[in-house]
């Protein structure tokens, strides 16, 4: 059934390889201007403060210091919701009140932004910011959400009265819940907490400033949303949009921590203070206090089945931490809702979530974005009842995965889902049926557990989903394609360029990518969501099926037959009855602008994609892990993530996605434990010496298995792959400790002392 | 520097890698951790793998130093560099000059590593991107290029 692709497919290299293999790519923190300065913000040392006094004077005399910024001096500057998720097609209108100011007179979080300065060089302002005397008001603070959320608790925000940011329900939801779980066969419940995982991006937050002398502002952006960022600097600072000259560099990896405003405002105020372009570099351990970060949750989900296995009722609370600030943390619990209880076919479920506000730093979005959060207690829980029902779970998981046609997590049906070979493909890669349930002895042992999971390819049709793109051929036959998802390591150039050049019968190599400024580029929603392939590479498709008519019509004229009889490949326009009629595309634009007869044309297309729909890429899990009873520890030996994400455009980028994901979810599964400390509020683990991210001897064999069918709605069948595999690897290994051990672990991250606590209790 | 000699006055307090990124404007080596834990700010000191963000930059004087701008000749990449790109082991790119330092440092010495012996010499050079599958992957493949080459 698969079509013959001469483009798509195919493992191209990356267009921006060369760069970034030697040194020359630049990034924000690379940047440098002549008379540049240095910026650095001064961060509460307390978790929530408020400033009686601060002295600047011995900061402002320090040689080379050129501003230092107060609360007081940032006063004409309007407050914002660093989220950017505050748009009017959001379901369930969701706003988040703009309650974060560029520098802070009441501290909400350890790490909040209070006071600034920009100098010479970074010793110089480091130097500058010690020099800042501030006096603080300690506020009574909390660190918890349950704890924030009892009477008494030191309130965080005017508008969150109890601290409940927000309330937010599941969007669908369906039948009698209660009823259906009193009237299943089996119910399974349990709590779960997930934690607030960094992104630990290669680069961290950075941006450039400058004010150029007509008072336009050049911005260097790593945000994920460019279009977006723009337009929350230009409200922030009260000018029109097109004061604001936004430009995407390469960007260090974000995966949904650049989806928000970081670095941006406060280089811009120093830039609009001092009349001097402006670089604020943050540091590691200010990525990690000072960043959106994964939102961590404690959920109780609570399932019901029929005696065959059945699933008939689902029910989910969610406890999210929020932060000092709402961000987009909130959505993170409507996300996991949709994705959680709308991965199976069920027909009684109902979720609630309370999003609590905390003096802690920022929750926001990372990767899978709720979806990992909610997956980790369901994937459990079905293991559980596939137990108690004497199944196996993959059997179970067969039973009562969606198909094609059913309704999706988002509300439209299904354009395409292969989950079913997912799982029977990933269970061979694994050896499922050789090593599941195998009799366990000695002080390491043996496990393989597995997970699934359902994303999307966009937000549509629940929130904004917008793309643009503009093709134009040049007179030789190259292309030259502006679009603006962000470069963050997706290859997105690279698979836009095969889009394009499949449907305009060129070399991937012939569409040259304009990208990275939005004084050039159309309205691009951004890079979140996994849906640039899908939703840019839409608006890529139908953008160069445009200029592709314009190239077939005038070949069609000039070899005296009809456009439709044509057909073009390899760069060439041929009759498909008689491919020895032919004309080069390139002598097709050329005649077009140089050599015309009648009209000239500068062959060219634009489209602007709405989405309506989102195509769910799914996936299966399998994990074999070692655990020794003795110290705890947890060793995955192998790890196979099957997917279905339509065709891969690339399939090289495909299984990178996935690898990396691996890397991420491995992380959240088994290592990565972001630690406050609950007497002082002071965040513990901001770098990677006390933060442990995966190297790479903690990396297991792996095997990445693509299932390559076409969906009917992606450009030329792909989904998105962006975020679905971090959503199940760590379920996927909790399942495969319980299959080692037979104790269960509910807390993340699996750590050897919970392994060792849960083997001394017997478990539960 | 690169195989080329530079005279420039610097602070006793200055590190390594604020020299090649400020005054030499050599931005391809990237600080991501500052305290030597990642690897990104990996450069070879006298062919040795060295973290630059831990590296007072007077002791580097007189030594060869090799940076990811010292790798190409020209336009002609070094086989590390295509066999990353050719192997997709780039994503966002920024540990990319690190690992391949890093990398270089371990194939110099060890033309004909194992995958575990890759593993070793680069566990000091933290990926958040690949998983770091295809850069073992590109290594190998750039260390059986090489030697090819020298054959």
């Amino acid at each position: 059934m698969s079509q013959e692709f001469a483009v798509v497919g195919k493992r191209i290299r990356q267009p921006d390889g060369a760069a970034k293999a030697t040194g020359v790519a630049q990034y924000a923190s690379d940047i440098n201007l002549p008379g540049m300065l240095i910026g650095k913000v001064l961060r509460s040392p307390y978790p929530h403060a408020k400033i009686k006094k601060i002295d600047t004077s011995r900061a402002e005399n320090l040689p080379g210091v050129a501003a230092v910024l107060t609360p007081q001096d940032i006063a004409q500057w309007q407050p914002f919701d660093r989220g950017l998720k505050d748009l009017p097609m959001i379901a369930g209108g969701y706003i988040v009140p703009a309650e974060e100011h560029i520098l802070n007179e009441r501290a909400r979080h350890f790490g909040d932004a209070v006071a600034a300065v920009a100098a010479t060089n970074e010793h110089t302002a480091q130097e500058a910011l010690e020099l800042i005397e501030v006096e603080y008001e300690q506020l009574p603070f909390v660190i918890e959400a349950e704890e924030a959320m009892k009477p008494g608790a030191p309130q965080i925000s005017d508008v969150a009265p109890g601290n409940i940011g927000k309330h937010m329900s599941y969007l669908f939801p369906e039948g009698d819940v209660r009823k259906a779980l009193e009237e299943a066969d089996c119910v399974v419940e349990g709590t779960f907490s997930t934690t607030k995982q960094e992104h630990c991006t290669a680069e961290t937050a950075a941006a450039v400033a400058n004010l150029d002398i007509s008072g336009r502002l050049r911005v260097w952006s790593q945000c994920q949303l460019a279009h977006l960022a723009r337009r929350e600097l230009a409200h922030i600072f009260n000018m029109p949009v097109s004061r604001i000259e936004l430009i995407t560099p390469f960007i260090g990896g974000s995966f949904g921590q650049r989806g928000s405003v970081c670095a941006e405002p406060v280089a811009i105020a120093l830039a609009l203070k001092t009349g001097k372009p402006v670089k604020v570099v943050y540091t590691r351990e200010e990525n990690f206090i000072a960043l959106e970060s994964r939102t961590g949750f404690k959920h109780n989900v609570k399932m019901g089945f029929k005696k065959d296995g059945t699933l008939t009722a689902i029910e989910v609370y969610m406890l999210g931490r929020l932060g000092g600030y709402m961000g987009c943390g909130p959505m993170a619990s409507t996300i996991g809702m949709i994705f959680g209880l709308g991965h199976y076919r069920c027909p009684n479920k109902a979720g609630e979530a309370d999003m609590v506000m905390t003096n802690t730093p920022v929750s926001g979005a990372f990767r899978g974005f709720g979806n990992p959060a909610l997956m980790w207690g369901i994937e459990q829980l079905v293991d559980e009842a596939a137990e108690k029902l004497g199944m196996d779970p993959l059997e179970i998981r067969l039973k009562n995965i969606k198909k094609t046609g059913e309704t999706s997590g988002m509300g439209p049906p299904i354009e395409s889902t292969y989950l079913d070979d997912c799982i029977k493909r990933g269970a061979l890669a694994i050896g499922w049926k050789e090593k599941r349930g195998k009799k366990k002895e000695g002080t390491i042992r043996r496990g393989t557990g597995m997970a699934t999971m359902t994303h999307c390819s966009g937000a549509a049709p629940l929130y904004l989903d917008h793309s643009n793109a503009f093709i134009k051929l040049n007179e030789d036959g190259s292309a030259d394609l502006t679009v603006h998802p962000a470069p963050v390591g997706q290859h997105i150039w690279g698979a836009l360029s095969q889009i394009a050049a499949e449907e305009l019968g060129l070399h991937a190599d012939d569409i040259h990518i304009v990208t990275g400024n939005t004084d050039i580029t159309l309205f691009e929603y951004g890079s979140d969501a996994s849906r640039s392939t899908y939703a840019v590479g839409n608006a890529v498709l139908t953008a160069a099926h445009q200029a592709k008519r314009q190239i077939l019509e005038r070949a069609a004229d000039t070899l005296g037959v009809a456009a439709d009889e044509l057909e073009i490949k390899d760069r060439e326009v041929y009759l498909m009855t008689d491919p020895r009629k032919r004309i080069s595309v390139a002598d097709v634009c050329y005649d077009a602008i140089y050599n015309f007869k009648g009209e000239c044309l500068n062959i060219s297309g634009k489209y602007s994609w709405e989405g309506r729909y989102s195509s769910p890429p799914t996936g299966a899990f399998f994990a074999e892990v070692e655990v020794n009873i003795e110290t705890g520890r947890v060793k995955v030996i192998k790890f196979v993530t099957a997917i279905d994400c339509g065709k891969a455009i690339n399939p090289m980028s495909v299984e990178g996605q996935l690898e990396g994901s691996m890397q991420q979810g491995i992380g959240y599964g088994l290592t990565e434990d972001y630690i406050i400390n609950k007497d002082s509020g002071a965040v513990v683990s901001d770098n990677y010496d006390s933060y442990k991210m995966p190297g790479i001897l903690d990396m297991p064999q792996s095997e990445i298995v693509i299932i390559d069918e076409p969906d009917p709605k992606g450009p030329f069948g792909a989904k998105g792959v962006g975020e679905p595999g971090m959503v199940g690897v760590a379920p996927a290994i909790a399942n495969a400790i319980y299959d080692a051990i037979g104790v269960r672990i509910k807390d993340l991250p699996i750590t050897p002392e919970k392994i060792l606590k849960a083997l001394k209790e017997g478990n539960q | 520097m690169n195989g080329k000699p530079y005279e420039i006055a610097i602070e006793p307090h200055m590190l390594l890698i604020e020299v090649l990124r400020g005054q030499l404007g050599l931005t391809g080596t990237k600080c991501s951790c500052g305290m030597g834990n990642c690897g990104a700010c990996t450069v070879l000191i006298d062919g040795k793998a060295t973290l630059s963000c831990l590296t007072l930059a007077l002791t580097a004087q007189g030594k060869n130093i090799t940076t990811i701008e010292g790798l190409a000749e020209g336009i002609k990449l070094h086989p590390l560099q295509k066999a990353f790109i050719d192997y997709g082991a780039i994503q966002c790119g920024y540990c990319t000059p690190g690992m391949i330092l890093s990398a270089k440092a371990l194939l110099d010495n060890n033309p004909n590593p194992t995958r575990e012996e890759v593993k070793e010499a680069l566990s000091g050079n933290l990926c958040r991107c690949t998983g770091y599958v295809k850069i073992v992957d590109a290594v190998l493949a750039a260390a059986q290029e090489m030697r090819e080459a020298n054959k």
